[in-house]
């Protein structure tokens, strides 16, 4: 099993590889191209950390763990330390699973706004789905291609997504951090970690 | 002369004081639930309760479909706003629905009253600790923006706790919020109509209004389709289909009467005749059932005229006896005996319908014994007057009479027949007895199924189960349904049942709430473990002394109550399980996926608890059609042996009663055989239809044997005697075609036991076998 997906896995960065190529033959930078070659680069995972910061907290909180994508629309983010925690996400059914509070259970992303607005972020960047990220966001970039920032504020104004602004970061066709600011001033910055996969 | 006037005169005026009374004060009612019997025992005053008002009737099934999932969540979206706004429901649920804000105020208000896990040791150093790390998982959860705003005041997440313990019971999938059937083909929605679903008037309006709304919202060149399902929408089908067939039924039957009449006596007049007494006792009947029950029931109206169609024979005898030199009246003399106790046989048939309980059957024994008796009289007295002088009907053949006479010679047709039918229903793999209700329902299968389908994919309780908790007072009913509720958890845990929905999720008694109140701490031994528990997290400093003040302020907060939500989402939802009876409080609380009905009987029953019962709505129901049949047949019986005591009597001898009963007792096993033996099982509607056979028999049977003068006027009574039964099959015949099965059942047997007791009776009349009067 581990060796079949690992097979696939490989596949994947194969098959990304030879596309490269094409997508730097573009020379303008623009929000199309910066989103083909984040497709293009995508890795199947990343391992990332999170940092949470918030107003009824002293320090931040942290945790560790790996997200998957499997195209077009499972992702997963699984959090390993300081204890188990996972979220699959297919469709628009996510799936919670929780060791320390024992629970599973199958929830529909539309009930939880903040997840959504986060998940439709980081599917749209990484399916190079730039229609779906102008639809939902208001995108605006910054800087070089070997040193951008994607700054994305959700459309949506009825404040039933909690999320004032995904800031992404990164360099050519990779993300290095996504933070995202709630309305209330709290914050939560994860950083991806290139080369940790499986 | 002037007394011939008299009479017709005073008739014209009943008739019209008569239809005027009909059109003033006659009311027609359509609703199911009138026609309901009563119940006897508590379990069937229960179920008929249920039936009539309970939660399970007034629930409705939606579905959209035809479109892509997302078109159809969004429509399901704004179909339950519309549909939450138009007053009809006293619920709409899409899946969608979170509290609205004043419910979550209430909630969070009373969180430590209502939480089911607020005990003695909650508030302990170690509990707080365990909860409060729980709480920085929730911070670092995506979801942390929905629960972070509660933690200052719920470090232990009472209010969490609340919500999951009401949003447990697994709904069906969901996507972009709203529920969806499992195959992704369909948006689901659930209503609770404030109409009883037996209203089927008020329930028609409402799918109206329903479907009008969804139109609006779909307004597209392939728009999708909306699908409704639930008790409700079956009584509104039942009754349209039961008006639609009345009257298409009652038309065709009627046109095949009077063409059959005119065609066989060649004359207008003569049917106009024969409608004279038939429209009396219409009359007749309506003010009678109108007078006794305060209002005829449109079924009762639709199947007693069918009914009264039986006296179009008396004029019909009448007609047969006319001779060129006798005169009407004189005619009727003559005939009289003989019509006489046919019509008291028939009309002690139909009055033991009375007997029954049955308040449809009721309703339709009394208008058919009044329109009988009414009709009868309308023959003996007035019709002879409206008959022309020297008015003669068609002549009949003179070889028709010795035709008929060759029937007597085969007298082994019935022992034959009758051994066959015996055979037949020993042998017979259909059961003799009908007793699943269900199949007397006229809902199509189509429907049912589609019913069945949205049920199990919105995991919907069935209307079949329920557990009915009884009480003195609310907060009697209350504590029995906390006591209930581990139990019900328990079978849950064993497999017995699937879920269930009762108000203790939702309210606890005030005892519950109390003992609660007790475990609360003071404000400092909370405020001392909580420092300890906090040491070593990172939480900010002074962050939960709300939650202090809050626990503070439920030692002493009033309790919370049924009438605390009165008028919120809430509060409609709390009514929907618990309601007043004349006599106290009941709880209902429906049941889902009962894998064993009897085990779980046998369950509730060792709980011991008489005030909760177990109740099967579906096994119930036939329970109770049950009783009814076996009492119908009983007094079926008991009328044939009132009967028989009659014609004795009035024929003066015991010898005659062979060749009149037996052939209608034989016709009877017929009609059961050929029934059986085309895979129906007898109801209560053939049972109820016999004893209009047996009333038929009577009449064939009395006219058969009745001695006359010479061949020609014998041959008129037998063509008289054709002419009747064959209109009477006629009619039946054609009820027969209904798709409804109470009509058909009614139709096949009335149809079939008219066309026996006429061959039996003929083959074993006996000519001028006694003198009549």
């Amino acid at each position: 099993m581990r060796s079949a997906s690992a097979g696939i896995c490989l596949f994947i960065m194969l098959a990304s590889g030879a596309q490269t190529p094409v997508a730097a033959a573009g020379p303008e930078w623009t929000v199309e191209t910066l989103l083909t070659l984040l497709k293009d680069q995508r890795e199947p995972s990343v391992s990332f950390e999170e940092a949470t910061y918030s107003s009824l907290l002293t320090e931040p909180l942290k945790v560790r763990g790996m997200l998957r994508f499997t195209p077009p629309a499972t992702m997963e983010k699984s959090i390993t330390e300081p204890f188990h925690e996972r979220y699959l996400i297919e469709g628009d059914q996510v799936t919670f699973e929780s060791e320390r509070k024992r629970v599973k259970r199958t929830i529909s992303l539309e009930d939880y706004p903040a997840l959504r607005t986060f998940v439709e972020a980081l599917r749209a960047s990484l399916t190079g789905d730039a229609v779906q990220l102008h639809k939902v966001y208001e995108v605006t970039m910054n800087g070089t291609r070997s040193q951008w920032t994607l700054l994305l504020r959700p459309k949506e104004t009825t404040g039933k997504s909690m999320v004032d602004y995904i800031l992404l970061t990164g360099s050519e066709g990779r993300v290095a951090t996504i933070a995202i600011r709630s309305t209330d001033g709290d914050r939560s910055v994860m950083t991806l970690l290139r080369g940790a996969a499986r | 002369m002037s007394r011939r006037y008299g009479v017709a005169f005073l008739w014209a005026l009943a008739m019209i004081g008569g239809l005027w009374l009909v059109l003033t004060c006659v009311d027609v009612h359509s609703e199911l639930a009138d026609l309901l019997p009563e119940g006897t025992t508590a379990p069937q005053r229960l179920l008929l309760t249920q039936v009539r008002s309970g939660i399970a009737g007034r629930l409705m099934l939606l579905a959209i479909e035809g479109g892509d999932l997302e078109e159809l969540s969004e429509l399901s979206k704004q179909f339950s706003e519309r549909l939450r706004g138009s007053g009809h429901f006293t619920l709409v649920a899409n899946g969608a629905q979170g509290l609205d804000p004043q419910d979550r105020e209430l909630l969070f208000r009373s969180r430590y009253l209502l939480s089911p896990q607020v005990g003695p040791n909650s508030f302990s150093t170690e509990s707080l600790r365990q909860a409060l790390e729980q709480r920085l998982d929730d911070l670092r959860s995506p979801l942390a923006p929905l629960v972070k705003q509660t933690i200052p005041g719920d470090p232990t997440g009472e209010f969490m706790m609340i919500l999951s313990a009401w949003s447990r019971q697994e709904g069906p999938v969901k996507h972009r919020g709203v529920w969806v059937s499992k195959d992704r083909s369909k948006a689901l929605l659930f209503a609770e109509t404030k109409a009883a679903g037996f209203d089927a008037d008020a329930q028609a309006a409402i799918q109206q209004d329903v479907r009008r709304m969804f139109v609006s919202l779909s307004g597209q060149p392939s728009p999708p389709r909306l699908l409704m399902s639930g008790p409700g929408v079956f009584a509104v089908e039942i009754k349209q289909t039961i008006e639609a067939e009345a009257w298409w039924l009652s038309t065709a039957a009627a046109t095949l009467v009077l063409l059959f009449l005119y065609a066989s006596y060649r004359s207008l007049t003569l049917v106009l005749l024969t409608l004279i007494p038939l429209s009396t006792g219409i009359v007749a009947g309506m003010l009678a059932v109108q007078g006794w029950s305060g209002f005829i029931h449109g079924i009762t109206l639709g199947f007693g005229i069918t009914l009264l169609g039986v006296v179009d024979d008396y004029p019909i005898h009448l007609f047969s006896h006319l001779t060129a030199r006798s005169s009407a009246s004189a005619a009727m003399d003559t005939i009289w005996p003989t019509m006489r106790l046919g019509v008291v046989t028939t009309t002690i048939g139909f009055a033991s319908l009375l007997l029954g309980g049955f308040p449809a059957l009721i309703q339709l024994g009394l208008f058919a014994t009044v329109g009988i008796l009414t009709a009868t009289l309308v023959t003996r007295w007035v019709l002879p007057i409206f008959v022309p002088n020297g008015f003669l009907p068609r002549e009949v053949r003179r070889g028709f009479s010795s035709s008929l006479e060759r029937l007597s010679e085969m007298k082994l047709v019935i022992p034959v027949t009758v051994l066959l039918a015996c055979g037949g229903l020993l042998w017979s793999h259909t059961p003799l007895w009908e007793t699943d209700l269900a199949s007397l329902s006229p809902v199509s299968d189509a429907k049912k199924q589609l019913d069945q389908r949205l049920r199990e994919e919105m995991s919907a309780p069935d209307v079949r189960d329920l557990l009915v908790i009884e009480g003195q007072t609310e907060e009697d009913v209350l504590q029995y349904s906390e006591v209930v509720m581990s139990k019900l958890e328990r079978l849950r845990a064993d497999n017995v049942i699937g879920g269930y929905d009762l108000i203790s999720t939702y309210l606890p008694s005030r005892r519950m709430q109390q003992e609660r109140q007790k475990s609360l701490p003071e404000r400092n031994v909370v405020k001392h473990n909580l420092e300890q528990a906090l040491k070593g997290l990172p939480f900010t400093p002074g962050l939960f002394t709300p939650s202090l003040d809050a626990i503070e302020t439920a030692r002493t907060q009033p309790l919370v109550e049924r009438k605390t939500f009165e008028g919120t989402a809430l509060g409609l939802k709390m009514d929907s399980f618990m309601h007043q009876q004349p006599n106290g409080w009941t709880a209902v609380a429906p049941l889902r996926g009962v894998t064993d009905r009897k085990r779980l009987d046998e369950i509730v029953r060792g709980w011991g608890l008489p005030t909760i019962v177990y109740l099967d709505l579906k096994e119930e129901s036939n329970r109770l059609m049950t009783s009814y049949r076996d009492r119908t047949f009983a007094i079926v019986v008991g009328g044939l042996l009132i009967i028989t005591l009659v014609l004795s009597i009035g024929l003066k001898s015991i010898r005659v009663l062979g060749p009149i009963l037996l052939p209608i007792m034989s016709a009877l096993v017929v009609v059961a055989a050929v029934v059986n033996l085309f895979g129906e099982s007898l109801s209560l509607f053939h049972i109820a239809t016999f004893l209009l056979v047996i009333g038929l028999g009577l009449d064939y049977a009395l006219f058969f044997n009745r001695p006359e003068g010479n061949e020609e006027a014998r041959a008129r009574t037998l063509y008289g005697l054709l002419v009747c039964s064959t209109t009477t099959i006629l009619v039946f015949g054609v009820l027969a075609s209904s798709t409804i099965p109470v009509l058909h059942a009614i139709g096949i047997t009335a149809a079939m036991g008219s066309f026996c007791c006429l061959l039996f009776a003929g083959i074993m009349a006996k000519k001028e076998l006694y003198a009549a009067g």
